[in-house]
């Protein structure tokens, strides 16, 4: 089921979108590219770092009229990638690399304050453990590199804060679901935090 | 922006040998150990945490219960000040508890898979610290199902056994359950202790099916074993002075009770049937059967049978006067002179 209703929400999210789009082929890469770098973990038995890009796809702005004066408010399409290291710094037993690449919608209001929610399929999970060694009937063998790949889908929901043409273009605070699959005998779901800054390297201030 | 980005680089790659790094083990120091070893084995990568004085190179290996127990539960106060002063101890996260991680199906679990993960963990330790090195193996609740197990598998690595309130008849419990309640309520309504408690006990019990194993009846008096605990140490039975480990960072706590939740459901069905005590005779090695005077989850009934079906010349039982299932939280003291007198007469 998963993957059709994924893809078939893609579809009509990025269809509603194109719909009403504003052309941005006049941006370069760097233009439409953000870069973030942040904390990622559940601080008490998992911590780590996180950075990642969002590439801006699709955007519709909505002009609303109000007795104040025009509000703007932002939809954004963006493809977002993802590379991050986390452990547990007390036992060592909960040390992975993790990469992510997926879609994300974002809608900021006028006073730039963001809610988006990110759907990243494609991921890798890999474990990394302390000395092991592999059992074979009576043959045992340090195994070089221990730890295992996992196939590793994140979902994650967030609040941000958007800061218009500076470097430093935005905070965000996201829950993020990760899943490693296959765990031991399925599939282990890993709730996060995730809180950094998005920057870029076109706007100078 | 090159320069920002060399350094993101940069950064990452520090980091990256950073835990690389922190993931190799340290230098072992045989007086005073301190290391994590996995043990890889038929699809599952388990830990094994070692703590303690490795200077004889004897080491006890300890099975959590469960199952989906965690194997540094049992570090607590005592294990760290007395019996990790004589010898190393091994706790050992079992396949699909606590820090375990893997990749098999429901087939990959079983006692049999299990019971050899534990001799190759035995294997593992030669390995690291030498083949000289000695073992005693204890099994807690489940971990004395597993245990037994093993040793029925092969017992020539091990110098004595320790069966702590273990299980090694888990088809006996349920209707040992219907007769240890009934038992226990009458006593304790006979000293006027939570009459009314036990009173609801008694019900509950007769409202079970008291002629064969049923699952759903199982749960219920298996969780009410633990609460009849609770019961005895608020009337003073057992004692309240409790020694428990303190694991709050040493495993992730979502990960642990995910794996918990899975692995109970699977070896429920596996437990269900299991009763070693027809081949009890054939653990010859020197034995320790220590068990709480008022265990409800593994009643007292056990240790006798356990005692009683032994085949070593060297056993010893020890009732702990003032303690339900675990021993060695409420009653350490004497828990840890019992085994360290018992490694001490054997190794």
């Amino acid at each position: 089921m998963n993957l059709k209703l994924l893809a078939a929400l893609l579809f009509f999210g990025v269809a509603s979108i194109t719909a009403q789009e504003e052309p941005l082929s006049d941006l370069s890469f760097l233009d439409r590219t953000e870069f973030k770098v942040g904390y990622t973990g559940n601080i008490l038995w998992n911590n780590g770092l996180q950075v990642g890009a969002e590439y801006l796809l699709l955007e519709k702005i909505k002009v609303k009229q109000r007795k104040k004066g025009p509000k703007s408010i932002i939809h954004q399409l963006l493809l977002d990638g993802n590379l991050g290291v986390s452990t547990n710094f007390s036992s060592r037993t909960d040390t992975g690399v993790f990469t992510n690449f997926g879609v994300m919608w974002r809608r900021t209001n006028p006073k730039g304050k963001q809610l988006s929610i990110g759907i990243n399929p494609l991921g890798y999970y890999r474990s990394f453990l302390p000395e092991t060694y592999e059992v074979d009937g009576n043959d045992v063998n340090k195994v070089f590199l221990p730890g295992r790949g996992y196939y590793a889908p994140a979902l994650s929901i967030g609040l941000g804060r958007d800061r218009k043409g500076k470097v430093i273009s935005g905070r965000y605070f996201n829950l993020n679901l990760r899943l490693r699959t296959p765990y031991n005998t399925g599939t282990l779901p890993a709730i996060s935090l995730q809180y950094g800054i998005r920057f870029n390297f076109t706007k100078k201030r | 922006m090159e320069k920002i980005n060399a350094k993101i680089v940069e950064g990452m790659i520090v980091l990256l040998i950073v835990f690389t790094f922190s993931s190799c083990s340290q230098d072992s120091d045989l007086d005073n150990l301190s290391d994590t070893v996995y043990l890889r084995h038929k699809d599952a990568d388990m830990p094994a945490y070692i703590y303690g004085n490795g200077s004889e190179k004897l080491f006890l290996i300890t099975l959590h219960g469960g199952p989906g127990g965690l194997g540094l539960g049992f570090r607590n106060d005592m294990f760290k000040g007395r019996i990790e002063k004589e010898c190393a101890v091994v706790y050992f996260d079992q396949r699909g508890s606590g820090m375990s991680q893997g990749s098999y199906t429901e087939d990959g679990i079983s006692i049999d898979i299990m019971a050899e993960d534990v001799l190759a963990l035995v294997k593992v330790l030669k390995k690291k610290y030498g083949d000289d090195s000695r073992f005693f193996l204890l099994g807690h609740s489940w971990g004395g199902t597993l245990g037994s197990a093993a040793l029925l598998k092969d017992q020539n690595d091990f110098l004595g056994w320790i069966e702590l309130d273990g299980a090694h008849n888990a088809s006996g419990i349920y209707l040992e359950y219907i007769a240890n309640f009934e038992r226990v309520a009458n006593e304790q309504i006979a000293l006027e202790n939570s009459v009314d408690y036990w009173e609801s006990v008694k019900d509950l019990v007769q409202s079970a099916d008291n002629n064969e194993y049923n699952d759903d009846d199982f749960m219920k008096l298996n969780r009410e074993a633990f609460e009849a605990e609770n019961k005895l140490r608020d009337d003073g039975l057992i004692t309240r002075e409790e020694d428990y480990s303190d694991i709050a960072f040493d495993y992730n706590i979502f990960t642990a009770f995910w794996n918990t939740g899975v692995i109970q459901a699977i070896e429920r069905r596996v437990f269900e049937d299991v009763d070693y005590t027809d081949q009890l005779s054939e653990i010859t090695i020197p034995s320790l059967i220590l068990w709480g005077k008022y265990d409800m989850v593994v009643p007292t009934t056990f240790a006798q049978e356990a005692f009683d079906n032994i085949g070593s010349t060297s056993k010893k039982l020890v009732i702990f006067e003032e303690s339900g299932h675990s021993p060695n939280v409420t009653e350490p003291e004497l828990f840890a002179s019992e085994v360290i007198q018992f490694m001490n007469e054997h190794k």
